[in-house]
């Protein structure tokens, strides 16, 4: 094969490689492998997860969702910040403010039980989201992904249920613990 | 003015825009929406019904869905399935549809058979001589056997094929000559209708079997059959394109939704889409129990397999309609058993002259346990709705859409109920009303 032959076919196959990378889905599914939730899973397994999320834009200082409604979904940050609060009756205080790649929400993905905070985009954001019943619905058409995603999601309540143990018995006097 | 204040100025302009595009957007979807459905009216029951059966069949897809298949593959490979299903079903069916000869000798026997036992109803009483019934029955059944006879002759060329059939005709055998006997007996009735009563001596006022009113051109108005046929093509384009749907039109549909009403919607449609799909797939279970109880009592009742079977398919299918169906099952069963000759029941002891009496007891066993057992154990109690609006939804529909708007009714009432029931808990639980 001569030289010149060589280059085309290199030419050729750098620009499918850069329409193909330029392609949505293959933007989501490369943004999805960066988010530590789903880092278990293959190329395959996220495409299956990317299709069955929505893509969500809000403005800024638009709700995704308040403090006491139901929870129907995950949401992750493709861009933008998202500042999650919590409203009381004369203060407002703001427990974190999240950017692109960071997730919120994932409660709503074991039950509806009231969301805990208020979540606000700070700046125009571009979510996605993934919803109880769509993963649900993973579970029987694909239960190794589900499961992988289920599994994340259960250890990072258990890393997280450590962690306010470990803030209780900070905070709790030696000598109570135990009585009583 | 601080910036803040510009921008928030700029956003309150901008909201207060977009309100009105919403606003206009809407209002023209819903008069062009409204003018499309109004001319192209002919197009919405072939694709609700594709729809529908898309719907149905979703779960056929779903269970049979292989992970390292693609998509497009895996419905080609279901729809295969189900078109090899229905292929031996119609092969099996079509074994049972009468053809032309077999036609022919049911609407002679069917005649024959009619007016005897309508005559047995009339003479017995009045040979007692004790019976004041008998004429007030022949005045009321009287002009609905005449126009059952109307519509049970045979044209001009129906009896020649008749007579052809008779001889051997076709390469077939020649049609037994008990029903050439029905055909002749059927001949002279047409006559004998005006002096039916005759024989028994009765001073009734004779009446006359007006001949057929020609039909009015029923065409003259509604779409015509190449318009209707061209119509219905869509509803199998339905099924096929809906079954290759993988939640894209859902996500379509999500998309357009507000931010706000992002995550109620989606409970929303998921509830809804539960609510409907148990419902569809409950009755088509509870109509198949029903055909199959139907098909096991008419089989036990002596009546041919193929008979039984196409029976209870139709009574079956209509079954979807409440009441209607047992009605209309009652009507079928209740015809052939007045036609049926020749019937050994499977069961000692019944008398095959009582055939009607057991078709009409087998009807209600299967009624009742329709009620009692199929639909409590297949739909629950998801579908609660109040009789008086069955009746009233089945009466409406009738009205707006003939048959299929009965069958069609019941539906309908569990997509409001259950959609306005949903939105508003909804609308509740997302504190939004």
């Amino acid at each position: 094969m001569s030289v010149r032959n060589l280059t085309a076919d290199k030419l050729l196959w750098e620009t499918l490689g850069r329409w193909k990378r330029s392609s949505p889905e293959l933007d989501r599914i490369q943004f999805l492998k960066t988010v530590p939730f789903f880092d278990r899973l293959s190329n395959r397994q996220l495409k299956s997860v990317s299709d069955i999320m929505f893509e969500r834009k809000y403005d800024a200082n638009e709700s995704i969702f308040e403090e006491g409604q139901p929870g129907a979904a995950l949401f992750l940050i493709l861009d933008g910040k998202v500042a999650v609060e919590i409203f009381r009756e004369t203060s407002t205080t703001r427990l974190a403010v999240l950017e692109k790649g960071a997730f919120f929400g994932e409660m709503a993905l074991l039950d509806d039980t009231p969301r805990s905070a208020t979540a606000r985009a700070l700046e125009r954001t571009r979510t996605l989201a993934l919803y109880r019943n769509d993963l649900r619905g993973l579970v029987h058409r694909d239960a190794k992904t589900a499961c992988r995603i289920y599994r994340s999601l259960a250890g990072m309540i258990a890393d997280r249920l450590r962690l306010t143990n470990e803030l209780v018995q900070m905070k709790t006097p030696t000598d109570d613990v135990g009585s009583g | 003015m601080s910036n803040g204040q510009e921008f928030e100025e700029i956003e309150q302009e901008r909201k207060a825009r977009r309100k009105v595009f919403y606003l206009t957007f809407a209002a023209l979807v819903l008069i062009v929406g409204g003018f499309l459905i109004w001319k192209l009216s002919i197009l919405i029951l072939p694709i609700i019904v594709g729809a529908l059966l898309a719907f149905v069949f979703r779960p056929v897809k779903e269970r049979f869905r292989v992970r390292w298949l693609p998509h497009q593959i895996q419905v080609l490979c279901s729809f295969a399935a189900i078109g090899l299903v229905l292929f031996f079903a119609f092969n099996t069916l079509r074994k049972h549809i009468p053809d032309e000869e077999q036609k022919l000798e049911f609407k002679v026997r069917l005649k024959y058979k009619l007016n005897e036992k309508y005559r047995q109803l009339v003479a017995k009483p009045a040979e007692e001589k004790s019976n004041a019934v008998a004429p007030l029955i022949e005045k009321e059944l009287g002009p609905l056997m005449d126009k059952f006879n109307q519509s049970l002759e045979l044209n001009p060329e129906e009896r020649d094929l008749f007579l052809k059939y008779a001889a051997g005709h076709n390469g077939k055998p020649p049609i037994q000559g008990k029903f050439v006997d029905y055909f002749r007996a059927n001949q002279r009735m047409r006559k004998y209708v005006i002096l039916e009563k005759a024989p028994t001596g009765a001073a009734e006022p004779t009446r006359t079997v007006a001949p057929a009113p020609a039909e009015p051109g029923a065409a003259t108005e509604g779409p015509s059959f190449e318009n209707k046929l061209s119509a219905w093509m869509l509803a199998p384009l339905i099924f096929i394109f809906l079954g290759f749907d993988n939640g894209q039109i859902r996500r379509f549909f999500i998309g357009l939704v507000p931010n706000r009403y992002f995550e109620l919607s989606l409970t929303v449609v998921d509830r809804l889409d539960d609510a409907i799909g148990n419902y569809l797939r409950g009755t088509l279970i509870e109509c198949f129990l029903v055909g199959v109880t139907l098909a096991l009592g008419l089989i036990l009742l002596g009546i041919p397999v193929g008979v039984a079977v196409a029976i209870a398919v139709v009574s079956g299918l209509l079954n979807a309609i409440p009441f209607v169906g047992t009605a209309i099952a009652l009507v079928i069963g209740l015809g052939y058993a007045l036609v049926a000759e020749n019937i050994r029941p499977l069961i000692p002891g019944l008398n095959p002259n009582d055939l009607a009496l057991y078709v009409v007891i087998l009807v209600v066993i299967t009624h009742v346990l329709d009620d009692v057992v199929f639909q409590p154990f297949v739909l629950g109690s998801a579908v609660n709705v109040h009789p008086l609006v069955v009746v009233i939804a089945i009466i409406s529909g009738s009205l707006i859409m003939g048959l299929w708007g009965m069958l069609f009714a019941i539906p309908t009432v569990v997509v409001i109920k259950t959609a306005v029931a949903t939105f508003f808990e909804e609308l509740k639980d997302y504190r939004i009303i």
